[in-house]
């Protein structure tokens, strides 16, 4: 299967610290990959430096490759132009804009080969409630809308890989599900996703693929199936019964 | 008939104050970002439409452009060499900064221009209107037909545009716009270059009332900052009417108390303000 998105020996350190050390990762055209692991594990600074992009000046090492073009070297902004579109955790849109406005700034590329822009239709169709909050303001939406608005800006810019920063954060349990069920209709259709997620039982219920990010380091890594069962993550994230989130007993086939 | 005058003159002042606190207005109440050089802009804009009238003789109406362009090119210049601040915010670094660059073009100018007062002369400066006891020129006329123009324009492009829509992202959070495929730094340079360019048009307008000095733009600054502060930060509407208002209290303060106060009035008369109303004059 041809790798969308993938990273090679990826390191990123935050003033001499490493967060994230020596992460190879693949994202396999139309697939749903997810990187799970503990708070402060590197997920974020991983999904982050994929983008190119962080509030602070962390040093970044390693290739990223982007449907077989290097983009190691590309700002944020010029990453997203070539389809590679960040929601990244907490605010994604900005809430001075109406959600029109938020919409109107993401500018659809002229070169959409083997991409797809997504139109107001589909995304109305997608999140039928964005279509009534059109002309209020970001700081007016609920966590839910705002999560829905973000996803909404980054398929209108014609992802080739939409990477997702904890969309669970914030949201009530049964709008995480519904909303990641969205996202995994979006993979059905040929969207490739990478998926970091806190909220490991929800994460394994839509994904393909798992890789287990400790410490900054990938310690496993397979089919989501399989990572359902493997004892690390069975231990660490699925023993507990307060983040029963996912319906019992319907992994994604 | 004096209130009529002093009116007339309120306006005029008023619009004056307006435009050359405008590219302010976008840069401070829009994009979060300051420019203490703005007033030393105001004195170049006026110094080259000066410079190439007399040098190269060419009509004041052709010496506009040319000054816009000049200043504007310096506009462009101090943001390339202030990106990194201007990108993380660093208000107080750009404060220190811009006041630096404010000096050395004080300096640069004098040496350029000159230190004796010079008069930018322009053709309608000298044709006036005399009608029912009052009187104006058409240079006044000029001055509050661009000011009411270029607002409109401006507020349109802000409030209505995917350009306005872009520079009130960036100044909400200009990491984030990146994500949205926004060229932060590109729009930034257009930011800078916008105000450069409105301070030296500003100051081709309004400077044939006075006579120009290279050591002028420190009063500009403040009455800037107090317009942009006074009519809401983020508020172009704001900012007009603030520029009115001063305008107005400047001309019947001077006319029936003292023009030798009118400054300290007008601060007072801010405090005053501020103080009942912390967010200006705009409607929030």
């Amino acid at each position: 299967m041809s790798s969308v998105l993938a990273c090679d020996r990826l390191t990123v350190r935050y003033g001499g610290k490493t967060a994230v050390d020596r992460v190879t990762l693949d994202v396999p055209a139309g697939r749903m990959v997810g990187v799970i692991g503990a708070n402060g594990a590197g997920k974020s600074t991983l999904i982050n430096a994929l983008a190119g992009w962080s509030r602070g000046r962390p040093e970044v090492e390693g290739e990223v490759v982007l449907g077989g073009e290097p983009v190691s070297g590309l700002s944020a902004y010029r990453r997203a132009h070539r389809g590679l579109l960040l929601v990244p955790e907490g605010k994604g849109i900005f809430g001075g804009l109406t959600v029109e406005e938020n919409m109107a700034l993401v500018r659809t590329p002229a070169d959409t080969r083997d991409r797809h822009a997504f139109g107001e239709d589909e995304i109305f169709a997608l999140f039928p409630r964005l279509r009534e909050r059109l002309h209020h303001k970001g700081t007016a939406l609920s966590g839910g809308e705002r999560q829905m608005l973000a996803i909404s800006c980054a398929l209108r810019a014609a992802p080739r890989v939409l990477l997702l920063d904890e969309p669970s954060v914030g949201l009530a349990p049964r709008l995480v599900l519904e909303l990641l069920k969205r996202m995994r209709q979006l993979v059905d259709l040929g969207l490739s996703i990478l998926l970091v997620e806190q909220n490991v039982r929800a994460a394994l219920s839509v994904v393909d693929d798992v890789y287990l990010l400790e410490r900054g380091t990938v310690v496993a890594h397979g089919p989501a199936e399989e990572m359902r069962e493997d004892k690390r993550v069975v231990e660490a994230y699925l023993g507990r019964s307060d983040i029963e989130i996912a319906e019992p007993g319907s992994p994604h086939p | 008939m004096i209130l009529v005058q002093q009116f007339i003159n309120g306006l005029v002042l008023g619009s004056g104050y307006a435009l050359i606190a405008l590219g302010w207005t976008v840069l401070l109440g829009a994009a979060r970002l300051v420019n203490f050089a703005h007033g030393q802009l105001y004195m170049l804009g006026a110094f080259v439409a000066w410079f190439v009238m007399e040098q190269a003789g060419v009509p004041y109406f052709v010496s506009i452009p040319v000054s816009v362009l000049a200043v504007a090119l310096l506009g462009a210049f101090m943001q390339a060499s202030m990106t990194r601040l201007v990108m993380e915010q660093n208000l107080t670094s750009l404060m220190i900064v811009t006041l630096g660059f404010g000096y050395m073009l004080t300096g640069g100018a004098a040496i350029l221009f000159g230190g004796a007062p010079q008069t930018l002369d322009s053709p309608l400066q000298g044709m006036a209107v005399r009608t029912g006891g009052v009187w104006f020129t058409l240079q006044d006329v000029l001055i509050l037909a661009c000011a009411l123009v270029l607002f409109a324009a401006v507020w349109l492009v802000l409030n209505r545009t995917r350009i306005g829509a872009m520079v009130r992202a960036i100044a909400e959070d200009p990491k984030l716009a990146q994500l949205f495929g926004i060229n932060a730094p590109l729009v930034y340079l257009g930011i800078f270059v916008f105000e450069a360019a409105t301070v030296a048009l500003a100051a081709t307008l309004v400077a044939p009332r006075t006579p120009i000095l290279t050591s002028m733009g420190f009063e500009e600054v403040i009455l800037t900052f107090m317009i942009v502060v006074l009519g809401g930060i983020g508020s172009v509407g704001g900012s007009l009417a603030a520029g009115f208002g001063l305008g107005m209290f400047t001309a019947f303060f001077g006319t029936f108390v003292s023009p030798a106060y009118t400054t300290a009035a007008a601060f007072g008369f801010v405090l005053v303000l501020l103080s009942v109303r912390p967010k200006g004059l705009a409607r929030r």
